[in-house]
């Protein structure tokens, strides 16, 4: 059981970012950051969107760390509101 | 921390439905869906990755429940009048109280959507419709024939009287209300046609 525990964060947190993440090309600058993250089980781009919305799946809070994340990869990155 | 409200979620659903019933594929995107809905983007976001996924969730939601509607109280086994009988209240049922999700379906028809729907519903369904059509065959009450002349003989008056009703009109600006006397007249001629 302990051995699971790790992998039993669940992604209790829906994180909602708007971005200006376009291309493909785009999509893996920011994947070599995100897919490093143990908290991130899954992320998406609707690179159709015109807020080019990044959601994030995540087992915390983590909604600074991803903003500096993303902006280190010199892309916008800004929370979006309810 | 984000919490997922079914209510909102439904409210989501509906006008997602509405607006593409009403304004088609092309012109629906979450930004509008967020502005009709009265909730902010990032609220649907919670539910729904993108567009497609938003759009093929409720696909196959709308797929299952009418799905649903059109087997209750459908037996297999029935005699080919009765089982029919049962097709065919069922049918109008859904399509008279359901115009918005009738509308949807018209509006996805050859897209990915549509592919997607139709593999969800199509095992449950086929399993009680193609079971109804062998029994009808082996019982001798109907031929047998290819699924197109079945359906087309089966089911499209029904669906001709609905789209009058729908209309308002029929022939040549004919006023016309869709009635059950009016459907069981129908269903009489279409079982004669069918039955041997």
């Amino acid at each position: 059981m302990s051995a699971c525990l790790y992998n039993m964060k669940t992604a209790n947190h829906i994180l909602i970012f708007k971005t200006n993440i376009t291309t493909p090309e785009d999509r893996l600058k920011v994947a070599a950051v995100l897919d490093q993250q143990p908290f991130i089980s899954k992320w998406t781009v609707d690179t159709e969107d015109i807020d080019r919305v990044l959601r994030i799946e995540s087992a915390i809070a983590a909604t600074a760390p991803i903003i500096h994340l993303i902006r280190s990869r010199n892309y916008e990155c800004a929370e979006l509101e309810d | 921390m984000r919490y997922r409200d079914e209510n909102k979620m439904q409210a989501i659903r509906d006008c997602a439905i509405e607006m593409v019933a009403k304004n088609g594929l092309e012109n629906f995107g979450i930004n509008r869906l967020a502005k009709a809905a009265g909730v902010s983007p990032a609220t649907i976001y919670i539910y729904y990755k993108d567009k497609e996924d938003l759009l093929t969730s409720i696909s196959i939601e709308e797929g299952v429940k009418m799905t649903r509607a059109t087997l209750k109280g459908f037996d297999p086994n029935a005699s080919f009048r009765e089982g029919l009988w049962v097709q065919w209240k069922n049918r109008a049922a859904f399509s008279l109280d359901n115009l918005l999700a009738a509308e949807f379906f018209e509006q996805l028809r050859n897209s990915t959507y549509k592919d997607k729907m139709r593999e969800a519903i199509s095992l449950e369904f086929r399993k009680s419709m193609g079971s109804f059509i062998e029994n009808a065959v082996k019982r001798g009450e109907i031929n047998e024939m290819p699924l197109e002349v079945y359906w087309s003989v089966a089911f499209a008056p029904l669906y001709a009287l609905i789209r009058f009703h729908n209309e308002g009109q029929s022939l040549d600006g004919r006023k016309f209300k869709f009635s059950e006397s009016i459907m069981k007249q129908t269903f009489d001629c279409v079982l004669k046609g069918l039955s041997k």
